[in-house]
C-alpha cells in the first residue's frame, strides 16, 4: 500500500529528514511517534505531496510520487491525493461552508458525483462520525472535537485508500481528544489503512499495528506495539518514552 | 485585517477631498461674500477706490483656454501673454494701477468675483442676459463671431447644413467649451438634430475632432484663428463664414458701477487712439467689424433668474438626470475594478513568477498618478495613438467606465492581496489534500473567504468611487457635479443647486453607508463565534 525508502528532506540548512523509510500494508494502523521536530509530520506530509522530498522514494497506492526540483506533475498529485485522505491537526474546515458542505466537497468537486449522491454519501459519514445533527451549522458554530470528526469524515468521503492524520488531538482538551479518538479506532477496526503522527500513546499502544519510532529524521526502530512499548525497546525509543 | 486594509485606504482620503472641493466649490464663496461686503464697505467707498488704494487691478482668467487670451508664453512658460494679458495692463495703466493676473477655472470665474478674490473678470467672457443680471458688464472689448471647424480630412461637411442629421449617418457629435456662448448658439441652431458635447477647455474640444472622436466644434473666431497658426491646430479646417456676432465684455460684482465706467472710459480711450487695434493685431484678432466697437452696446440687464422653490422645480429634474449618470458609472466602473483588481491579486499571489514584477508596477503606477490624469490620458491622448493603428473615436462614457474601472483596480488589488494573506495556509492545504487543483481550490476555498473578509473595505471603496464619479466631468462626462456647475453658472440659483447636488449625493450614498456598517457588524459577529 505505502512503500517509503530513504527518504531526505532539508529546510535550508536544516536537516529534516535523514533516510527514513517504512512500508504500510493494506488494513494496517501504522502511528509515527517521536520528540517535536523528529521529523514525523513532514514526513507524512511527504506522502500526498504537501511537501517536496529531496532524495528517497515514495509509492502510495501503486504510484510513484517524484523527488526533488519539479517533484510530481499537478495532475498526477491531485489523482493521488484522491487516494490519500488527510486530517490535520488544525481540522482546517472550510469556515464559509456548512458541515455537509465541507464533507460534500471531495466526491462533488473532485470526484464529480451529482450533487445528490454527494450528500447522500457525506450524511452518512456524518452519521458515522456522530455528526448527523449538525449538518447545517457552520464549523465556527462547533467545538474542536466535533470539528475534528467533522474532518474524519470530510477525509473518509473521497473513500481514499489510506488516511493520514497529523496530530490529530493535539490541539483538543482530553474530553475532545476521547471523542476523536474513539472514532478513530471506529475506522481501525473496520479495517481502514491509516497512518497516525501521535503523541496520544494510550491510544497507539491499543490500536495501532506497527510503531515506527522517529529520532532526529530517522526511524530508529519501528514494530509492534508490545515490542517498542515492552522491555526489549531500543535505548533511544525508551529515553522518548521516558519523558 | 479588515482595520489595517482601512488605514491603508486613508493614504486616498486626500484624493477624496479633492472631488469634495470641486463639489463645494460654489458653496466655499459663501462665507467670503459675507466677510468682504462688511470689510469693503467700512475701509473703502467701492471698489474702485479699493483698487486704487491697493495699487494692483486683479483680472481673473483661465490660462487653460488657451490663446489668444491668456496662455503661457512658449519660449517662456512662467510669463503670460496674450491679448487679454496686454489689455489688462492698458486699462489698468489707465486707472493708475498695476495689472495682476488671478488664475481660476474659467466657469467658476464668477464664484472669485462674487467673494472679492478678484476686480473684475477678462477672459472671453460673451455678454449674455443670464450674465448680464447677475454681474455688472463693461462696453464690449472685441467683438467676436463663432466658427464652425471640422477635422481636414473629413470630406463630409462643409457647411452647417450638412451637420443635420442624413440617412445612414448618426447624429453629428459636436464639441464645444462648456458655458459659453457656441454652447447656446449650436443648440438654437441645430436644436436636437446634433449632439453636443461640452468640454473644460477649447484645446480639448478642438483636439477631439482632429482625433475623430468628435465631428465638428464651433469656436470663438479668435480661438479658430490662433490655432490655425499651431501645429496642434493643423488637423483642422474651416467651414463656413463666421455666424453669431457677439461681444466680450468685462464683468465686475454688480453695483460697481464706478469701477466699471473706469475701465469703459479706459477702453474707450485705447480704442480712440488705436493701443487696441495695435494689440489685436499683433494677435492677428483685427478685421474691420471691430470699428463698430465704440457703437455697440448690449442692454446693460438681463431677464429674470429663478431663484428659491422654483429654481428646484425648473432645475430639479436636469439634476436628477445627471445623478443617473453618476449611478450609471458607479455600477458599470466598479464590477470592472473589482474582476480586475481579483485577478491582479491572484496574479500577484498565486500567478507565475513572471508576472509579478508587472502587476506590481501596474498597482504602483495606477496608485501613485492621479485618477484626473488617467481619465485625460484615456480620452484625450489614447485615441492619437489608437489613431496610428487605424482605430478612431473614444466613447466618452466608455473612457469614464475604464479609467475609474482601473485605477480602481490597484486598490481593489491591495485589498484582495491583504485579504488573500489572512486566509490560513492551512485551507489551501486542506482544499489540495482532498485533490482539489490549485484553480479548483482558488475558487472554491480561498476566494470566497477572501472576498467576505474584503467586503467591508470594498463597500467603502465603492462609496469613494461613487464621489469620484466628479471627476469624470474632466472628459466631458455631464454627471451630477458637472451639472451643476454648468447650471450654477448659467442661472445664479447656486445656493439652490448645491444643496440639491449635496442632497442627491448624499440620498445615493447614504444607503450604502448603512450597508457597510450592517455587514462590518454581521461579519465581525460571524468570527467571534
Amino acid at each position: 500500500m505505502i512503500c517509503v525508502e530513504r527518504l531526505f528532506k532539508r529546510f535550508g540548512s536544516m536537516e529534516v529528514l535523514r533516510g527514513a523509510s517504512m512500508s504500510v500494508a493494506k488494513g494496517e494502523v501504522a502511528a509515527l511517534i517521536g520528540a517535536s521536530g523528529s521529523g514525523k509530520s513532514t514526513f507524512l506530509r511527504c506522502l500526498n505531496g504537501l511537501e517536496m522530498f529531496d532524495a528517497g522514494s515514495v509509492e502510495v497506492s501503486g504510484e510513484k510520487l517524484g523527488g526533488g526540483v519539479g517533484g510530481t506533475a499537478p495532475t498526477a498529485l491531485s489523482h493521488l491525493r484522491r487516494r490519500v485522505g488527510m486530517v490535520f491537526q488544525q481540522f482546517n474546515l472550510f469556515p464559509h461552508m456548512s458541515v455537509l458542505q465541507n464533507v460534500m466537497s471531495g466526491p462533488l468537486h473532485v470526484l464529480g458525483l451529482s450533487r445528490g449522491e454527494a450528500a447522500a454519501r457525506a450524511e452518512k459519514l456524518l452519521a458515522r462520525v456522530g455528526m448527523a445533527d449538525f449538518v447545517d451549522r457552520r464549523p465556527g458554530m462547533l467545538s474542536g472535537g466535533q470539528q475534528q470528526r467533522v474532518a474524519i469524515a470530510r477525509a473518509l468521503a473521497n473513500e481514499p485508500d489510506v488516511i493520514l492524520f497529523d496530530e490529530p488531538t493535539s490541539a483538543l482538551d482530553p474530553k475532545m481528544t476521547g471523542e476523536v479518538l474513539s472514532v478513530m479506532a471506529d475506522l481501525a477496526a473496520d479495517g481502514q489503512t491509516m497512518l497516525v503522527v501521535s503523541h496520544a500513546m494510550e491510544f497507539v499502544r491499543r490500536t495501532a499495528h506497527r510503531v515506527h519510532v522517529f529520532v532526529q529524521g530517522e526511524i530508529v526502530e519501528s514494530g509492534p506495539p508490545a515490542q517498542v512499548f515492552g522491555e526489549g525497546a531500543h535505548a533511544l525509543t525508551r529515553e522518548l518514552l521516558e519523558h | 485585517m479588515v482595520r489595517s486594509i482601512c488605514m491603508r485606504r486613508s493614504v486616498r482620503s486626500g484624493n477624496r477631498f479633492l472631488t469634495g472641493a470641486a463639489l463645494f466649490r460654489g458653496l466655499r464663496t459663501l462665507v467670503p461674500i459675507l466677510l468682504t461686503s462688511v470689510t469693503a464697505s467700512s475701509a473703502f467707498a467701492d471698489r474702485l477706490d479699493e483698487v486704487r488704494a491697493r495699487g494692483t487691478l486683479v483680472w481673473g482668467g483661465d490660462e487653460e483656454g488657451g490663446g489668444p487670451y491668456v496662455y503661457p508664453d512658449p519660449a517662456n512658460p512662467r510669463r503670460l501673454v496674450g491679448f487679454e494679458v496686454e489689455l489688462a495692463e492698458v486699462i489698468a495703466a489707465e486707472l493708475g494701477v498695476r495689472a495682476e493676473f488671478h488664475q481660476a477655472d474659467w466657469n467658476t470665474l464668477p464664484n472669485f468675483l462674487e467673494s472679492g478674490e478678484i476686480d473684475v473678470i477678462l477672459n472671453g467672457y460673451e455678454w449674455s442676459p443670464q450674465r448680464a443680471s447677475l454681474m455688472l458688464a463693461s462696453r464690449p472689448y472685441y467683438i467676436y463671431e463663432l466658427q464652425l471647424l471640422v477635422a481636414k480630412r473629413n470630406s463630409q461637411i462643409n457647411s452647417w447644413e450638412d451637420l443635420l442629421p442624413r440617412p445612414g449617418a448618426g447624429q453629428a457629435k459636436i464639441g464645444v467649451m462648456q458655458g459659453t456662448a457656441a454652447v447656446g448658439y449650436v443648440r438654437g441652431r441645430l436644436g436636437d438634430a446634433a449632439r453636443i458635447i461640452e468640454y473644460d477647455g477649447n484645446t480639448n474640444a478642438m483636439q477631439q475632432v482632429s482625433a475623430g472622436v468628435d465631428d465638428a466644434t464651433v469656436q470663438d473666431l479668435p480661438i479658430a484663428v490662433f490655432y490655425r497658426n499651431l501645429p496642434q491646430g493643423s488637423g483642422l479646417r474651416f467651414v463656413g463664414e463666421p455666424v453669431g456676432r457677439g461681444y466680450y465684455v468685462i464683468f465686475a460684482k454688480n453695483g460697481e458701477t464706478r469701477l466699471i465706467e473706469a475701465i469703459n472710459g479706459a477702453i474707450e480711450s485705447a480704442f480712440r487712439d488705436g493701443r487696441l487695434r495695435r494689440i489685436y493685431e499683433k494677435y492677428g484678432l483685427w478685421n474691420p467689424t471691430q470699428d463698430g466697437l465704440l457703437a455697440a452696446r448690449p442692454e446693460p440687464r438681463g431677464d429674470v433668474v429663478l431663484r428659491g422653490w422654483d429654481a428646484v422645480a425648473a432645475y430639479g429634474p436636469v439634476l436628477i438626470e445627471a445623478a443617473g449618470t453618476t449611478l450609471l458609472l458607479s455600477f458599470l466602473a466598479m464590477p470592472l475594478a473589482v474582476l480586475l483588481g481579483l485577478l491582479v491579486a491572484l496574479g500577484r499571489m498565486y500567478g507565475p513568477a513572471v508576472l509579478r514584477a508587472p502587476l506590481s508596477v501596474y498597482v504602483e503606477v495606477l496608485r501613485g498618478t492621479p485618477l484626473m490624469m488617467q481619465l485625460l490620458f484615456i480620452y484625450f491622448v489614447l485615441p492619437e495613438l489608437l489613431k496610428m493603428v487605424g482605430i478612431h473615436g473614444m466613447n466618452r462614457l466608455a473612457a469614464a467606465v475604464i479609467g475609474l474601472g482601473v485605477n480602481y483596480s490597484a486598490y481593489e488589488a491591495e485589498i484582495y492581496r491583504g485579504a488573500l494573506q489572512a486566509i490560513p495556509r492551512g485551507q489551501m492545504e486542506a482544499a489540495l489534500a482532498l485533490g482539489m487543483t490549485r484553480r479548483k481550490a482558488l475558487r472554491l476555498v480561498i476566494v470566497p473567504q477572501a472576498l467576505r473578509i474584503a467586503l467591508p473595505a470594498v463597500t467603502n471603496d465603492f462609496i469613494a468611487l461613487f464621489k469620484d464619479t466628479s471627476i469624470c466631468s474632466a472628459i466631458a462626462v455631464i454627471e451630477l457635479t458637472k451639472q451643476y456647475n454648468i447650471l450654477s453658472n448659467s442661472t445664479g440659483a447656486r445656493l439652490e443647486l448645491a444643496a440639491m447636488t449635496a442632497g442627491l449625493y448624499l440620498a445615493m450614498s447614504y444607503p450604502l453607508s448603512v450597508m457597510v456598517r450592517r455587514l462590518e457588524r454581521q461579519l465581525g459577529g460571524e468570527r467571534e463565534k
